[in-house]
């Protein structure tokens, strides 16, 4: 991965994110119910749907890695959870914020959002194994089924957690169940909010995936260093 | 399955030798029971099935972290890890026997457990029970399968002991749900079909991490 | 036609971080036949015994039992392998019969449970056999470890200094089992920090990461104040 995919990749988001925010703050047309806080919803339906990827992603990566043993996959999986944690982050914080002005509270335990913290969650853990197990040549394996089992578990976890919030009468009510954008121009704002957020994973991953290889060549390097200076050792 | 009841049969005999560390078990799993019942002190005391559910789920989540890992924490000593895996024995092979021997250990809690919360409840030991003990079976069976293989990892990470509960737990979350409120469910006396989704979510969930587990293990087991 | 060899390392490596422990080892051992080698501490003889039982992988090269990556055996393979380290592979709380029954059973030992009496006559521990291994000393745990690796009568055996800490009858023992392997036609890698003379053993030094042959004497490297 050259400088330049990067860069490329850098100005792609940079013009999305720009035409983004233009539609976001101007072109799009205030909701009728909720005022000016609902544009928030632009930020935050991307980084939802970036965290899901992103843990999608983690584990397809940890798939090829246990399946090819080659380190460039671990490299990824690890980039895509660091980089997928931030913007699940990002779908928590946006989502307190959008609930306190609509329903006077910073969390409400609707489905959606209830999901969206177990897989922070999920993230958190599978992060704090990498940190704990850095020094252990294991650590990719781990890491690895960890990212699989979390995955795998997530279409338990929405099924479950919905039953869970329409069975029970919710004592808080819920947002709005679905994207119910009825204006052209909120489905055109929030198609390009996904492409500007989408984007934005794309380069920060690469940067991070980038600074992972970087690490991994360096580590080789030490490998050969040490077996050289060992031959060397047998001149004596 | 060659080896399976081998290995069984040793982890329960070293258990049983282990000085009445299953007994103990139990009591810990008694003792959370008060400790909610104190804490959440039940409005109408007596027939809350939502609290006894809640309690006993909550005790469960407890004892299995620390009842499901005890088989495959018993290999430490001695590189006895190391031995198993040089035997001719299979991975997924010693991956079931420490997930079977976890499941009774934990059965014999929640035994315990499920009596006591019986009578702090003052529920009736009827039919319903029944119901109680299968969804409280597929939960513990269901956790013994998750907690077997994140203690194959924990067990070779330092300050493991906290990766396990904080992996666990969410992992375990829709195992939860459906466990608590078909227990609740149950011991409402609420007609079978009332809780068959929540029954087939513990199902699903079972079947998902025996088969994680078992393609899995092999993966993860190893002695450092 | 070369004999086909039952232990062998082909261009071995092994690297812990930069540190390389074993550096292209080459080694052949066929069945009958023994390898001693000869290393100081840390010197990469318990890495290299277990690299060739398969317990870690190695960085590069190949560590084969029976032809086969060591990492990668079925299980059948497996059965006939036995390796003796520092660890004893015993459960303290079971008995000295109860380990070896485990192991009978687990090995799919025929006639398990005459051998395991058989065995632990053998190794001189019949009267303790039903004392838990915890109350054991160090020696007669040895002795017991030896047992269960010889139960399931193994074609290759790796042992990791398994002189150490053994009385002088105890090393007899260790000696006439090994004689009794070589016979069997089992393979036999014994590492250890001092030779030992053994028939049908060729004696290797494990020197940076190589095995060396020494002629007669042992190199500096290795040499040990004599007594110590």
């Amino acid at each position: 991965m050259s400088a330049k995919t990067a860069r490329l990749m850098g100005l792609l988001t940079l013009a999305l994110m720009i035409a983004a925010l233009f539609m976001v703050f101007v072109y799009v047309p205030t909701e009728a119910d909720q005022g000016i806080v609902q544009r928030i919803f632009y930020f935050h339906v991307p980084c939802a749907w970036v965290a899901f990827a992103a843990f999608a992603l983690v584990a397809i990566a940890g798939i090829f890695y246990l399946w090819l043993g080659q380190q460039i996959w671990d490299d990824l999986a690890y980039a895509a959870a660091e980089t997928g944690m931030v913007f699940c982050t990002l779908v928590l914080i946006t989502g307190s914020i959008w609930a306190k002005p609509i329903w006077g509270a910073w969390w409400t335990w609707d489905s959606r959002l209830t999901t969206t913290l177990i897989l922070w969650l999920l993230y958190g853990g599978y992060l704090l194994l990498r940190a704990m197990a850095d020094d252990t040549s294991q650590v990719a394996r781990f890491a690895a089924v960890v990212g699989i089992i979390a995955a795998a578990d997530v279409p338990v976890i929405v099924v479950s957690v919905r039953l869970w919030r329409t069975i029970h009468p919710a004592v808080l009510v819920t947002r709005q169940g679905g994207h119910g954008l009825e204006d052209p121009r909120m489905v055109a704002t929030l198609l390009v909010s996904m492409a500007a957020f989408t984007a934005l994973f794309g380069w920060l991953l690469m940067l991070r995936f980038a600074l992972l290889r970087a690490r991994w060549r360096l580590e080789c390097a030490a490998r050969e260093l040490g077996l050289a200076a060992a031959a060397a050792g047998d001149l004596r | 399955m060659n080896g399976f009841a081998t290995i069984l049969v040793k982890d329960l005999r070293l258990e049983a030798r282990g000085g009445d560390s299953t007994i103990t078990l139990a009591a810990m799993s008694l003792l959370i029971l008060v400790v909610i019942v104190f804490a959440l002190d039940p409005v109408g005391g007596a027939r809350d099935a939502a609290t006894a559910a809640g309690a006993l789920w909550v005790a469960l989540i407890f004892s299995g972290m620390i009842g499901a890992t005890r088989a495959l924490v018993a290999e430490r000593r001695n590189g006895c890890t190391a031995a198993l895996l040089l035997s001719p024995v299979d991975r997924a092979t010693i991956y079931c026997a420490k997930l079977a021997a976890a499941v009774i250990f934990m059965a014999v809690a929640e035994i315990a457990t499920v009596i006591v919360m019986v009578l702090f409840f003052n529920l009736d030991f009827d039919f319903r029970l029944a119901r109680l003990a299968t969804i409280v079976a597929a939960g513990a069976l269901g956790f013994a399968a998750l907690a077997t293989l994140l203690t194959a990892i924990a067990d070779r990470v330092r300050g493991g002991d906290l990766l396990l509960p904080l992996l666990a737990v969410p992992l375990f979350v829709p195992a939860l749900i459906a466990g608590v409120r078909a227990s609740t469910a149950a011991l409402a006396g609420a007609p079978f079909m009332a809780f068959m989704q929540w029954l087939k979510i513990l199902g699903a969930f079972d079947l998902l991490f025996l088969g994680a587990g078992y393609l899995l293990f092999e993966h993860v087991i190893g002695e450092d | 036609m070369m004999e086909a060899a039952l232990v062998e390392a082909r261009c071995l490596d092994k690297i812990f971080g930069s540190s390389p422990v074993l550096r292209g080892l080459d080694l052949r051992v066929i069945g009958g036949a023994g390898a001693m080698i000869i290393g100081r501490n840390g010197a990469g003889k318990s890495t290299l015994l277990r690299t060739l039982a398969g317990l870690t992988r190695p960085s590069a090269g190949e560590a084969l039992l029976f032809g086969r990556p060591s990492t990668d055996l079925p299980s059948n393979l497996r059965a006939r392998i036995a390796l003796v380290t520092h660890q004893s592979f015993l459960y303290p709380t079971l008995s000295a019969r109860e380990n070896l029954e485990f192991v009978a059973a687990l090995y799919r030992v025929e006639d398990g449970r005459a051998d395991v009496d058989g065995w632990l006559d053998r190794v001189g521990l019949r009267a303790v056999a039903d004392e838990r291994v915890r109350t054991f000393s160090r020696g007669m745990e040895q002795r017991l470890a030896l047992a269960r690796a010889l139960l399931p009568q193994p074609d290759i055996l790796l042992m990791d200094e398994p002189f150490a800490a053994l009385d002088g009858d105890g090393v007899a023992l260790v000696i006439d089992l090994v004689r009794e392997a070589l016979a069997r036609c089992s393979a036999i890698v014994i590492a250890a920090h001092e030779p030992l003379a053994l028939d049908g053993f060729s004696f290797y030094e494990l020197v940076r990461g190589r095995l060396a042959r020494p002629v007669n004497e042992l190199s500096r490297e290795n040499l040990r104040p004599f007594g110590a």
